[in-house]
């Protein structure tokens, strides 16, 4: 996996010419499309799609930064919904009880073996029309003060739209806690039974058995999986722009459409996306290295 | 007001005395489940749209701006509600409005006896024809019938009126479609696909900027349609107000003028990054 340090570092001819090789094929895709596609490439539209001048002069994000920042936050609140859910579906799956166990096997049978497109679709259009009115939301939203809303402003975007992205984080994290329960529930199997049985003869209950030993040794265990499905999840939220969540997906149609910059927009997209899973992976990858330097010592 | 108030009181007491207080209850619940109601409590008018050169799209600051976007606006200031958009993707739409997701649809939908099955529609705001824009290779030959074979491949937007048409017309020809506006005209201009049936004036705007790529090889008015609003069935004082105030904007002027800006030209295309 990783270079072998004593191995010399060096630029050989095989790097030249695998470095020309990537270049020869990207050019000659280049010249392909520009050939086939009949496109007037326009990038001038770009620093406007991204920022805009508010009303006081200062910079204010635009569709796509909005956009970026709604996927943001919708990742960021399904993650939480679904870590709790996913948790509390991984205890029960790893329970000797029969009823908690059957719960969270249906559950993760039915979410798994379902598109998660299908999923979002049925869940939307017969669920969320249901929930999503019955919280409340809305009329609470309203009812704030201007001082509560900026922070829901902060933590859900627009107020008008705050519903939408409820119904959004919703789908992606009954969808996402399915997976997350199968991570903790091996991360509970994968902890020795000899470590559970030391600590009962400790004389632990049961429940402090698992708060003590089981969890720590488990969320040890869990945690790489876990921000893998965390990127995942960041990719998957694309989806939900079929239900209409206004996040970086549906917005770049509507920019798209709009501008008439088709290509433009979805390169800037893919970069967009790209540039936050990427950064995100650095940042579980460094978080990783730390843990396993404090269990060295 | 008061006058309103007093033929109004004596209409309830007649009412209440002549018809059985069953049929007084079931019609005051009509009228209470409108959704008329439930927008003037609220303040707010929702309404379900999809991005559609010129009907809708976003400006420069990111703002909605078009036809349907002024149509809905007025409508918001005639009711004394604010107006919160709700842009939907166009296939999900109906099933959106079913739901609940929002008040109306005002997004230049055709009205239909498909759709009309499922929702009500108002009378037309907007009559819309399709346009024909076709890839240069095409030059040359006769419309309609040259294109109405194996070879050719027609473009359009899923679930839009435009498709049936191409169906029914065209059954040799190949039809592909494709979730947004932007994906059909690229396929065409491409030359991927021959040729894209849609509302106009996309097509004309796109021919107008592509010449020698593309070309109208018609100038016949297609399938001229009839766009209304649309509204969940079993609501007779929504279909009702809203089709009196199309009816009073109809005759003063204020459709045809705003329709005659959108879709006359282009004085708005600095609005938009384009």
């Amino acid at each position: 996996m990783y270079p072998d340090p004593d191995r010399p570092r060096r630029f050989g001819a095989l790097d030249a010419a695998l470095i020309a090789a990537a270049l020869g094929v990207a050019a000659y895709f280049w010249f392909r499309v520009s050939d086939v596609l009949v496109y007037r490439w326009d990038w001038s539209f770009l620093p406007g799609a991204l920022i805009r001048t508010g009303p006081d002069g200062g910079w204010r994000p635009n569709l796509l930064l909005e956009g970026l920042l709604t996927t943001i936050r919708l990742s960021l609140w399904a993650m939480a919904l679904a870590s709790l859910l996913g948790l509390a579906l991984g205890a029960m799956a790893s329970s000797a009880r029969l009823l908690p166990k059957m719960t969270a096997t249906v559950y993760v049978g039915l979410i798994r073996n379902m598109p998660p497109l299908v999923f979002i679709f049925v869940f939307y259009f017969f669920l969320s029309s249901q929930i999503i009115p019955a919280l409340g939301v809305d009329a609470a939203l309203r009812a704030l003060g201007p001082q509560g809303a900026a922070l829901t402003g902060a933590l859900l975007g627009p107020p008008a739209l705050a519903e939408n992205l409820l119904s959004g984080v919703l789908c992606l994290a009954l969808l996402e806690a399915a997976y997350i329960c199968e991570i903790v529930r091996a991360g509970i199997g994968s902890v020795p039974e000899a470590q559970k049985e030391a600590a009962r003869s400790l004389g632990l209950r049961p429940f402090q058995v698992f708060r003590l030993v089981t969890a720590p040794l488990a969320l040890r265990a869990v945690t790489p999986p876990l921000a893998n499905q965390f990127i995942m999840l960041v990719k998957n939220s694309a989806i939900v722009s079929l239900i209409s969540v206004q996040e970086l997906t549906f917005i770049a149609t509507e920019v798209a459409v709009s501008t008439g910059r088709r290509f433009e927009t979805w390169i800037v997209v893919a970069a967009l996306y790209f540039a936050l899973c990427y950064g995100l992976a650095r940042l579980f990858a460094r978080l990783e290295r730390r843990m396993r330097l404090t269990d060295r010592r | 007001m008061k006058l309103t108030g007093a033929i109004l009181g004596a209409v309830m007491t007649a009412t209440a005395v002549s018809a059985p207080a069953a049929a007084q209850d079931a019609q005051q619940a009509l009228a209470q489940g409108s959704v008329i109601e439930t927008i003037k409590q609220r303040g707010v008018l929702r309404v379900g749209m999809a991005t559609f050169v010129p009907w809708a799209m976003r400006d420069k600051n990111g703002e909605l701006i078009g036809f349907e976007i002024d149509v809905a606006k007025k409508l918001g200031a005639d009711m004394e509600v604010r107006v919160d958009f709700v842009p939907t993707a166009w296939d999900g739409i109906i099933p959106a409005l079913l739901a609940g997701k929002f008040d109306v649809i005002i997004g230049g939908m055709s009205i239909t006896p498909a759709r009309n099955l499922t929702v009500n529609f108002t009378a037309p705001y907007a009559n819309s024809s399709l346009g024909v824009m076709a890839h240069a290779s095409m030059q040359g030959k006769a419309w309609p019938d040259d294109y109405n074979q194996s070879g050719v491949t027609f473009v359009c937007r899923r679930g839009a009126t435009p498709c049936a048409y191409i169906a029914e017309r065209f059954p040799k020809a190949e039809l592909r479609q494709f979730d947004d506006q932007g994906q059909t005209l690229q396929e065409v201009l491409n030359g991927s696909a021959q040729v894209l049936v849609d509302s106009q004036p996309l097509p004309a705007f796109t021919i107008f900027d592509n010449p020698g790529v593309v070309f109208a090889p018609t100038e016949e008015k297609i399938n001229p349609g009839n766009e209304g609003f649309a509204l969940r069935k079993g609501d007779p004082d929504a279909l009702n107000f809203f089709n009196n105030w199309i009816l009073v904007n109809r005759a003063s002027g204020w459709l045809d003028a705003r329709h005659a800006y959108w879709f006359g030209g282009r004085p708005w295309a600095d609005l938009v990054s384009n």
